[in-house]
């Protein structure tokens, strides 16, 4: 009798906590808006500019300007 | 804040292709000078000339011989080069050159169209040793440095020119210091003016040197023909101006849809012509 009571304690804990479980976690739900990547990987300011001929973009370390360039680089 | 000194410039021609030496505040003479080293270095890493000191390195395969301090320092760039490019930038691509009929300058003439059975060059750690002061060469191969020669001179030209200054050596340029109007040095790139301080510029392309029946002077070491990838032109703005060589080739030759990757996680600017 008493092996039976501890039995069914021992199911009744574990179907419990099975349950509790489950629940805490829908209620705690991964933010799915969150980025899949580290913003790193993202060409945070950088500028493309497309063209008749190609395309060209720009990273944050060089900044277009206008004055007239010194000299330019070529295929040669 | 504008700088008071006054910009000095001296164009000249060299490596076969037009130069333009730029500093602020140094004399005239000292431009001079650097198109003096310019020529001398030229003359002892060019292919057409069976007296430089490349052609006698290429003409020495199998053995070990001495090798100047320039030469030494190019050699190890290209074996950098290769690895950095995973191969695409191969300065063993010789025998494909004399191949599809590059032979000499195509400003002494027209070449021959003729092609013969190409292969794709070896991989350049596999036939090119480098010691201090020496160098070996498998027997067989043979080095054609190219634009990594102009790049990693421009770079040279532009630390020894001193701290504002400017190198560019047909197309390929290297930027040092605040430039004319202390924001940058003003350079063109694809049309656009850029700002460049401590960078370097380089433009690959298969839309010169270009003669016969489609032929031209850029091989893909991936079959020892010249490369037709879908691209045509790519400039790139990097760190120096040899690595910004290496960027511009290895961008051309992995085509349209790598490109813009491989550009995005190496250069600090690009132009991709199709």
């Amino acid at each position: 009798m008493r092996a039976a009571a501890l039995k069914a304690g021992a199911t009744v804990l574990t179907v419990a906590t099975t349950v509790m479980s489950a629940l805490y976690v829908t209620a705690h739900l991964k933010n799915p808006a969150a980025p899949l990547q580290p913003t790193v990987l993202r060409s945070a300011g950088s500028s493309t500019v497309a063209g008749p001929g190609g395309t060209l973009t720009l990273g944050p370390s060089v900044q277009p300007s206008d004055v007239q360039p010194v000299t330019s680089t070529y295929a040669s | 804040m504008p700088h008071s000194a006054p910009l000095e410039e001296h164009h000249f021609e060299a490596l076969g292709a037009r130069c333009g030496l730029f500093a602020v505040g140094l004399s005239k003479d000292r431009l001079v000078e650097g198109e003096l080293w310019t020529v001398r270095l030229g003359a002892r890493l060019t292919r057409f000339s069976r007296d430089s000191e490349l052609s006698r390195f290429n003409a020495s395969a199998g053995t070990w011989v001495e090798v100047s301090g320039d030469l030494e320092a190019l050699l190890r760039e290209s074996l950098h080069a290769f690895e950095t490019s995973g191969g695409l930038v191969n300065v063993a691509v010789l025998p494909s050159m004399i191949g599809i009929g590059y032979t000499k300058p195509l400003s002494s003439g027209r070449l021959a169209a003729t092609v013969t059975e190409m292969r794709p060059p070896p991989a350049l750690p596999a036939v090119l040793e480098v010691k201090r002061r020496a160098a070996r060469l498998e027997p067989g191969a043979g080095i054609d440095l190219g634009g990594i020669a102009k790049g990693w001179m421009a770079d040279r030209l532009c630390d020894a020119l001193g701290p504002n200054a400017l190198a560019n050596l047909g197309g390929d340029l290297s930027a040092g210091g605040p430039g004319p109007a202390g924001d940058g040095w003003p350079v063109g790139l694809a049309g656009v003016t850029v700002l460049l301080r401590e960078q370097g510029a380089a433009t690959s392309s298969v839309r010169r040197r270009r003669w016969g029946d489609g032929q031209h002077h850029l091989i893909d070491p991936r079959t020892g023909r010249p490369a037709k990838t879908g691209l045509e032109e790519v400039s790139v703005v990097a760190a120096t101006g040899v690595e910004a060589e290496v960027v511009a080739k290895t961008a051309l030759l992995i085509g349209p849809e790598l490109a813009p990757v491989f550009c995005a996680a190496r250069a600090m600017a690009w132009w991709l012509s199709h």
